[in-house]
């Protein structure tokens, strides 16, 4: 029997934290990231993500949507990430494109909707930037 | 073959993720749901074929795992309902599917050790917020 393989930081795929509520949106857009070769952690809403980030474990990107149920909007998400880790690529998507100015001082902006094969594509610019 | 596509249904992150990864390593592709309400919505809407639906009696607070379990059942019968009543009978449970998974067994005991050490981690910050 194998033992089970957990990641030690700065090794393996990229993982991205992805926050979406829209239960079909988050799925398509896991499964594009994950055939990409991203290893993919998905939230339903942004109190969740920071729950995760806060227990210590490794992210590399984070992807956001603005809008999400809960205490925290994406916004917020992206403040406190920016805060904790300012070397944190931030990817954060939004529908109302008046947010753009906001989230552009925060991460990088896109516009909803999207097909999540340009989402990989960005992600992967991204990550190959910061590098 | 085709690879079989497990649902894994669990509202508490730091418990979904492991669990999900885990049997992604052991080769199965793996849809998350983090209420009793999506996984309703995915299985109905019938855009992935699922196999395994995966469920802890506790792991959506809306409702009992048994509601849940019983509507898969009764709504979807081809679907293989695994009901576990604690976190370690999920876990167990994720662990005899990897023993037959594509990519053969992996030790499901490290995994609930991690997901342990993510509860105690979460439980920290709340004390220390407090």
């Amino acid at each position: 029997m194998r033992a089970v393989s957990l990641r030690a930081p700065n090794e393996g795929p990229v993982r991205v934290l992805l926050v979406e509520d829209e239960t079909f949106v988050r799925m398509d857009v896991a499964w594009t990231l994950r055939k990409a070769g991203f290893q993919v952690i998905e939230a339903a809403t942004a109190d969740a993500a920071l729950e995760f980030i806060e227990t210590g474990e490794q992210i590399d990107l984070v992807f956001t949507d603005i809008q999400t149920p809960g205490v925290l909007d994406g916004l917020a998400l992206a403040e406190r990430v920016r805060a904790r880790f300012p070397m944190m690529p931030v990817i954060i998507a939004s529908g109302n494109e008046n947010m753009e100015y906001v989230a552009s001082g925060l991460g990088r902006f896109v516009p909803k909707p999207y097909e999540p094969s340009w989402i990989a594509k960005i992600i992967a610019e991204t990550v190959d930037a910061t590098l | 073959m085709e690879m079989a596509t497990i649902l894994v249904v669990e509202h508490d992150i730091l418990v979904r993720q492991p669990l999900s990864q885990y049997l992604r390593d052991c080769g199965y592709l793996v849809v998350e749901a983090v209420s009793a309400n999506e996984a309703r919505q995915l299985l109905s809407s019938g855009e992935r074929k699922i196999d395994v639906a995966l469920i802890g009696i506790r792991s959506v607070p809306s409702e009992s795992g048994f509601a849940l379990a019983s509507w898969v059942r009764q709504n979807h019968p081809a679907v293989k309902v695994l009901l576990g009543g604690t976190m370690t009978k999920v876990l167990q449970l994720a662990g005899e599917l990897c023993d037959d998974g594509p990519d053969g067994p992996v030790d499901h005991r490290a995994v609930l050790d991690h997901i342990r050490l993510l509860l105690a981690a979460r439980e920290r910050g709340r004390g220390s917020k407090q």
